[in-house]
């Protein structure tokens, strides 16, 4: 057990619910959603901040739950997949979770998904996205999801997943290395965010 | 990751207070994208992290009255890109931010441990350099300021003592015939850190350039100010000779090393490149022509 010093006590918003607890100063997000509150429908996957499933809003913007202190979400607000789905049997006069419920739609029509290990962190991504963005261009859709990696569907149908949910649709159909990279040279050459070092 | 102690005060002067007491290792937090990983990866193990997100004074994007800029050391990247002030001053900064990590970084990292985390491949310490920024250190003892160029010492050093917090980077104002761009090379994935990274400011008149500011990033410890090059191109007019000597000074100045990202061999070359083309497109576009690069 940790020492009281490396202890606190956290009061904070989970998917519209009001949580308190005592949590290890070293415990992360991902680690207080999953085995504490037993939201398993976030991910964790390469554990340091680059693959993007484990993304969750926190105050409404994406972030990477992976590399979150709990402790550093008191006060704030934080929504994850299963909140974002839960909450779609109720009122939305916002129509903001409406649009989650078109992400979600467009995702199994236009086959967003496969394996579906990457999804939850990508279709939470997509709708922070068109919430931001409400009417993305095939470029503001690429920059956006840059941060998110598939290593099943690729990237087009993701692209397709949300272009449909925005109600944009094919006249912007991107060439199959216009995925949202904006280099000059690509070794693989099929447009998709590779898997590196951390950012700072 | 170690447990560790959690303090969060509400005041800078508490922040100070507990950074000047020297009991174990004390770390600052901004956002923690880049400490929460090293902690993660046991490359540090403080005993004591202090948040500063909750000191309402180094927060916010402030315009000066003179048209410059005070950027509090806990405005996040997102607020970089968003804010109105940052965006018609100085859209470079803006632009910056954007071109850092990803959405998810930029949401949470903060301008202050963007800088203190000192990796000299990091997007903006090159275009604050070129803009020359100078830095607020706070300690018990009193606030200093340094200007970036003094800041950064080497690989992950800083100027900054272990009781010091840096509070603000003022930005002065930008002089008339100002442009400026920003390249970042990344020829594997549009959120890895750059293989190349060119910032490049300069102060036009009927196309002579009356300064110039060159800071190369990714090729040496800290980001280079190339200074050969700007004493090649200030005073002159910007002809493709003239470009073409100040990229070979570039390709000459840096200290690149073979890592993951290319061979020393290859920045060279690729710094020569992007040079080149930065100030092209200085002398073709607009003010801060280029700046979406």
């Amino acid at each position: 057990m940790a020492a009281p010093a490396h202890e606190t006590t956290i009061r904070l918003s989970v998917n519209g619910r009001i949580v308190e607890a005592r949590t290890g100063t070293d415990v992360l997000l991902i680690e207080f959603l999953r085995e504490r509150l037993g939201l398993t429908g976030t991910k964790e996957s390469c554990g340091v901040g680059v693959c993007g499933a484990c993304t969750v809003l926190v105050d409404g913007r994406p972030v990477s739950s992976c590399l979150t202190l709990t402790v550093l979400t008191h006060n704030r607000d934080v929504w994850t997949i299963e909140g974002l789905a839960d909450r779609l049997e109720e009122a939305d006069s916002s129509g903001g979770l409406r649009r989650f419920l078109d992400v979600r739609r467009a995702f199994l029509d236009q086959e967003g998904l496969q394996c579906g290990i990457c999804t939850p962190g990508v279709v939470v991504s997509a709708y922070a996205l068109l919430q931001t963005i409400p009417h993305p261009t095939n470029e503001e859709i690429a920059d956006w999801m840059a941060g998110s990696l598939c290593r099943c569907t690729g990237y087009q149908s993701i692209m397709r997943s949300i272009r449909a949910a925005a109600g944009v649709s094919s006249p912007e159909e991107p060439q199959e290395t216009d995925a949202g990279q904006e280099r000059p040279a690509e070794p693989g050459g099929n447009g998709a965010p590779g898997c590196h070092d951390a950012p700072v | 990751m170690r447990p560790f102690e959690y303090v969060a005060p509400e005041r800078l002067d508490d922040a100070l207070e507990r950074l000047g007491r020297a009991d174990g290792e004390t770390i600052l937090l901004g956002g923690g994208t880049a400490t929460v990983l090293l902690m993660k990866q046991d490359l540090i193990a403080p005993d004591v992290v202090v948040d500063l997100g909750r000191v309402p004074e180094l927060g916010g994007v402030d315009a000066r009255p003179d048209g410059g800029l005070r950027l509090g050391a806990t405005c996040r990247l997102v607020e970089l890109e968003d804010s109105a002030a940052v965006r018609s001053t100085y859209p470079i900064i803006a632009s910056t931010a954007h071109r850092v990590g990803n959405v998810r970084v930029r949401n949470v990292a903060t301008l202050g441990g963007n800088l203190v985390h000192a990796d000299p491949a990091q997007d903006l310490p090159p275009v604050l350099m070129a803009l020359g920024v100078t830095v607020t250190l706070a300690s018990r003892r009193g606030t200093r300021q340094l200007p970036l160029d003094a800041f950064y010492l080497g690989f992950m050093e800083t100027a900054i003592q272990r009781d010091e917090v840096l509070t603000e980077a003022q930005v002065p104002p930008p002089p008339s015939g100002f442009r400026a761009t920003y390249i970042k090379f990344t020829p594997r994935s549009q959120d890895d850190y750059g293989t190349v990274n060119v910032a490049c400011a300069l102060v036009l008149e009927d196309g002579l350039c009356r300064s110039a500011a060159l800071v190369l990033g990714g090729v040496g410890a800290t980001p280079l100010h190339i200074r050969s090059a700007e004493a090649c191109l200030s005073g002159y007019p910007l002809t493709g000779p003239r470009i073409a000597e100040a990229s070979r000074l570039a390709a000459e100045e840096i200290d690149p090393w073979d890592d993951l990202r290319g061979s020393a061999t290859y920045k060279r070359a690729m710094a020569r490149v992007w040079t080149s083309r930065a100030l092209t497109a200085l002398t073709a576009e607009g003010p801060e022509g280029g700046a979406r690069r």
